[in-house]
């Protein structure tokens, strides 16, 4: 025991309590924004605070003080410590709406992840399709849902138009948000299984090649290319791209784990991997709606070329925007002026 | 260094942080049954929440059922996951489940999480919920010296507890005026050195909940206590401990750990 216990605190408690009233007073405000007076005033008692934690820290007679002091020690270097986003920062639609410039930037700037996991995807489809080529009993193992194993009898349903659970406008409404809700979910599971080092993503990635490569494959050999075309296309066009894009922010979190830990920046990682999910969920959205409310229509209605040019477009589209969307053109030769002036 | 808090909260796992300024501080970590607790109780106002929604956009729609159902569907799914994410983002790491269960989300450093960590950390429950009944995340925590979960690694982030800690009451042994442990002060002395932190503690235990304990149980441990201090550490002069009740025994005991420098300067 080096300091008397008793007399110690009754010396303290005073600049104590005046930090416990200063914190209360800070955690209370909505900002909590210091002005200078109280900032300094927050500085100096909590270094005296921290001073009088050491002191007891030693002493390992009083565990409830030293929890006590623990605690508003932690309090206040909280408040000394952080800058919380102001109210105005974070209610500027101008900064939500620049995700939509910000997520094409990341996508470009993770492009590697991108073709990691088209290069996956692919090795799937390639698979999938050589399966069902060389081996034409593997599409009972490879293609869960029955409908996918007889192709002429599903174009024929189609086409008649019977056997369609989804017969109005508002049948179309809730299956485009169930299809939407779960299309995102499997994309977040892509992107979250990241920390499973990659390997989750890339199982998940190879399954859905399988699958795409196998459909398109057995439509293929029985004549019916157009029409999958034209039943995919316009919601693939968004949907397996966003899905690429979930396995290219599952492998960048993996990569991002690899690292070591002093070479991580954590914020700015976090925020290109939520930038790319924000991304996708909203393609994800368009896909739902194109599939519930067109791609369920073929020929008679909609004739199959229409569709495959609908899709075809979707694609350029999209292609263009992820490309090119943020790209500074004017900046760079703005900036070098800049540059050059102030050299001068 | 942690022996003191360990004879109170033996299996508590906690956090040291190294400020700047090279001040220690701990941080008591939640552990997974409180939280899950916070997260059954989160669960439930979700749901509430979302069946409330459900019957609003029911009677927006009342024209439209599928479209009806098209945007529950979408709102359950975003409120999900943007409960958890936008409440500990604006209300400094807690939900209202967390805060009735006195837990807080902090980044790891000690400061207070950002909006990215609580978006990243809740958007990751899709692992940590996975097979069934969060049991990956379970796993994952309790396998963690910080207890963190998937979600928690990935954004950096940690979930401590809160209790309230109210500065420490005045105590019996501090009132006392005169305490004839003082008039041996080389006996004092042994008793101040020789007794472990565990020791002083669980005296200093024993005499707060004095009122707590029943008559005869508290006469048992007070008579035990005094009798393996008297043999084991100081052995007080036996006219001194025969006019001193066990109770006062203890307390003349904490007075001489707990108080009175002026022991020192006069021995």
């Amino acid at each position: 025991m080096i300091l008397d216990l008793e007399r110690f605190q009754a010396q303290a408690r005073p600049r104590w309590n005046k930090l416990e009233s200063l914190l209360a007073a800070l955690e209370g405000r909505p900002d909590h924004r210091l002005n200078p007076g109280e900032a300094e005033q927050l500085q100096e008692l909590y270094s005296q605070t921290a001073a009088d934690l050491n002191r007891v820290t030693h002493g390992a007679l009083a565990p409830e003080l030293r929890q006590y002091l623990e605690r508003l020690v932690a309090r206040a270097y909280a408040e000394l410590y952080y800058a919380p986003p102001t109210r105005s920062e974070l209610w500027q639609p101008r900064r939500w709406l620049r995700i939509f410039t910000a997520f094409p930037e990341a996508f470009r700037r993770e492009s590697r992840y991108f073709v990691l996991a088209v290069l996956i995807t692919l090795l799937g489809c390639t698979f999938g399709g050589l399966a069902v080529r060389y081996d034409p009993a593997s599409v009972n193992v490879l293609l869960p849902a029955d409908y996918l194993r007889n192709p002429g009898q599903r174009v024929h349903q189609e086409e008649s138009g019977k056997k369609r659970a989804i017969d109005s406008v508002q049948n179309e409404a809730q299956f485009s948000g169930q299809l939407i809700t779960h299309n995102v979910q499997i994309a977040l599971l892509a992107a979250a299984l990241g920390v499973t080092f990659g390997i989750g993503t890339a199982l998940l990635l190879f399954e859905n090649g399988v699958l795409l490569g196998a459909v398109a494959v057995r439509y293929t050999e029985k004549g019916f290319g157009l029409f999958v075309t034209a039943w995919l296309l316009p919601h693939g066009a968004f949907e397996i791209p966003s899905i690429l894009i979930a396995g290219q922010a599952g492998f960048y979190l993996a990569r991002l784990l690899l690292r070591r830990r002093e070479d991580r920046d954590m914020r700015q990682s976090m925020r290109e991997w939520l930038l790319l999910i924000a991304g996708l969920a909203m393609m994800l959205v368009w896909a739902g709606l194109m599939e519930a409310f067109f791609s369920q229509h073929q020929a008679p209605v909609l004739p199959y070329e229409f569709k495959v040019a609908v899709g075809a477009a979707e694609l350029i589209l999209l292609t263009f925007y992820l490309s090119l969307i943020g790209r500074k053109k004017a900046a760079k030769p703005r900036g070098r002026i800049a540059l050059e002036t102030a050299n001068e | 260094m942690s022996s003191s808090q360990a004879t109170r909260l033996p299996t508590t796992a906690e956090l040291t942080i190294a400020t700047p300024e090279g001040v220690l501080f701990r941080l008591p970590l939640a552990g997974p049954a409180p939280r899950l607790y916070a997260l059954l109780l989160d669960t439930t106002i979700v749901l509430a929440a979302i069946n409330g929604v459900g019957y609003l956009i029911y009677w927006i729609f009342a024209k439209a059922p599928g479209f009806g159902t098209m945007t529950t569907t979408l709102a359950e799914f975003a409120i999900g996951f943007a409960y958890g994410a936008l409440l500990e983002g604006f209300w400094n790491g807690q939900t209202i489940g967390k805060r009735l269960f006195q837990l807080r989300v902090i980044d790891q450093s000690g400061l207070p999480l950002r909006i990215e960590q609580a978006w990243v950390r809740n958007l990751m429950r899709v692992v940590d919920a996975l097979p069934f009944a969060y049991l990956v995340g379970g796993i994952a925590l309790l396998s963690s010296p910080q207890m963190q979960r998937f979600g928690d690694r990935v954004a950096g982030t940690l979930v401590v507890r809160e209790t309230p800690v109210a500065p420490p009451a005045e105590e019996v042994w501090s009132k006392q005026k005169y305490n004839s442990f003082m008039d041996y002060p080389a006996l004092a002395m042994r008793l101040r050195r020789s007794a472990t932190p565990e020791l002083a503690g669980l005296i200093q235990d024993a005499l707060r909940r004095r009122n707590e304990l029943a008559p005869y149980a508290r006469r048992e441990i007070y008579r035990e206590l005094a009798a393996y201090l008297q043999s084991e550490i100081a052995r007080f002069p036996d006219e001194l401990v025969e006019m001193l009740s066990d109770e006062q025994y203890l307390i003349n005991a904490a007075g001489v750990l707990f108080g009175h420098q002026r022991l020192s300067a006069r021995a």
